[in-house]
């Protein structure tokens, strides 16, 4: 046999791998999308973005790697795009690193889980593209096998990012939930 | 992580926000597509910026009584040259690889791929768009000169103008440049730290 597939087929294909990636991923892409931008019209938009180029992107799918690692990773393309063409400056951007040793800027506590949430969304906003991929695959329970393939990162490299990611999520949920409890008091 | 966190696990607040947008259907998907496209039409508008500024003062210098066959022979070579760079502009925002394409690259070559084609591109405006834009209004103030126009004092504020919009537009360009060459140079040491061994 051989030959190039019919193209009515491999649309067919097309749609039903997107199909499939949206079901099992939609939800964490439109998560992904608020990790990189915080208009709530503008992530509409990146979302969208993200499911047009994820559809386009599987007219080319091989299975070389997982659909999940591929949904993921034409997300983070498509939204580093994004960041990039928006012309947001690198400069204000911090690495796991360096974002460790800022001082607190958390606000203070809450029990309100809107507002850890859009405390979480900012710091992660704050983070370089890179950084951003690592925290989110871990907010999403990618282990660190997945995180690598994502990133290109050593799962070594990855192993030491996430410890850092568990330090500083910690300072923000737990520290200042102390500050809290001494204001109230 | 903990669970006994104030506010709870960030890794449960975070997969327990709501969704904000409605499924995409295959039928969005299309809507999409129709959009990207307008869109693409309207960047490609965007790029003929170059060859207009230069036609318009082209345009503007042949109904001047005594402008020379030399200064039209550079008018014409400018408009060609901003022609050319919109070609050139059209060409590299078509061949850029969408992220879709790129799905086979890692997080980190794609941001690296993705900001050396944001160092190319604004390479190639300044060469193609904005270098002639500024030579056809030098020819232009030229043209005048040369038929005894009284360029100053008459024309200090459009000169005024025209060297702030050359000054914000180096400034500009080199506070960029210096950013993306920086991250270029963290994303190449990463990239280094993270090649894989010798088995």
């Amino acid at each position: 046999m051989g030959g190039p597939e019919p193209i009515s087929t491999r649309r067919t294909s097309q749609d039903a791998l997107f199909q499939e990636a949206a079901e099992l991923f939609g939800a964490s892409l439109e998560r992904l999308a608020r990790a990189y931008e915080a208009d709530p019209e503008k992530r509409r938009d990146l979302t969208q973005d993200i499911h047009f180029q994820l559809w386009r992107s599987f007219e080319r799918y091989d299975s070389r790697c997982s659909l999940k690692t591929w949904s993921y990773r034409v997300a983070h393309h498509v939204a580093v795009s994004h960041v990039i063409r928006e012309r947001r400056t690198f400069l204000k951007l911090v690495s796991l690193e360096e974002f460790d040793s800022l001082p607190d800027q958390s606000g203070g506590p809450s029990s309100d889980r809107r507002l850890n949430l859009d405390r979480l969304a900012a710091l992660i906003q704050r983070l370089k593209p890179l950084d951003r991929q690592v925290i989110v695959s871990y907010l999403e329970e990618l282990d660190a096998a997945a995180i690598s393939e994502i990133t290109g990162l050593t799962p070594a490299n990855v192993a030491m990012k996430v410890h850092r990611i568990k330090k500083i999520l910690a300072k923000w949920f737990h520290e200042s939930g102390h500050k809290g409890a001494d204001h109230a008091q | 992580m903990r669970n006994d966190m104030p506010g709870g696990d960030p890794k449960e607040i975070w997969k327990n926000q709501s969704n904000e947008v409605p499924a995409m259907t295959l039928k969005l998907i299309q809507w999409k597509a129709r959009e990207l496209r307008m869109k693409t039409r309207k960047k490609l508008l965007g790029s003929v910026a170059g060859p207009v500024v230069v036609a318009f003062f082209w345009a503007y210098s042949t109904k001047l009584k005594g402008i020379t066959p030399l200064a039209q022979a550079l008018f014409a070579f400018i408009f060609v040259w901003s022609l050319l760079g919109t070609y050139i502009l059209v060409k590299g925002l078509r061949s850029g690889p969408m992220p879709g394409d790129a799905a086979l690259s890692t997080g980190l070559e794609f941001c690296r791929r993705e900001i050396e084609r944001q160092q190319v591109l604004a390479r190639r405006i300044l060469l193609w768009s904005f270098l002639p834009s500024l030579l056809g209004i030098a020819g232009f103030v030229l043209a005048l000169a040369l038929i005894g126009a009284k360029v100053i004092p008459r024309g200090v504020p459009f000169l005024v103008l025209v060297g702030a919009w050359v000054v914000a537009y180096f400034v500009i360009r080199s506070r960029e440049d210096h950013q993306l060459q920086t991250e270029m140079d963290q994303l190449r040491q990463i990239e280094a730290e993270n090649r894989p061994g010798p088995a």
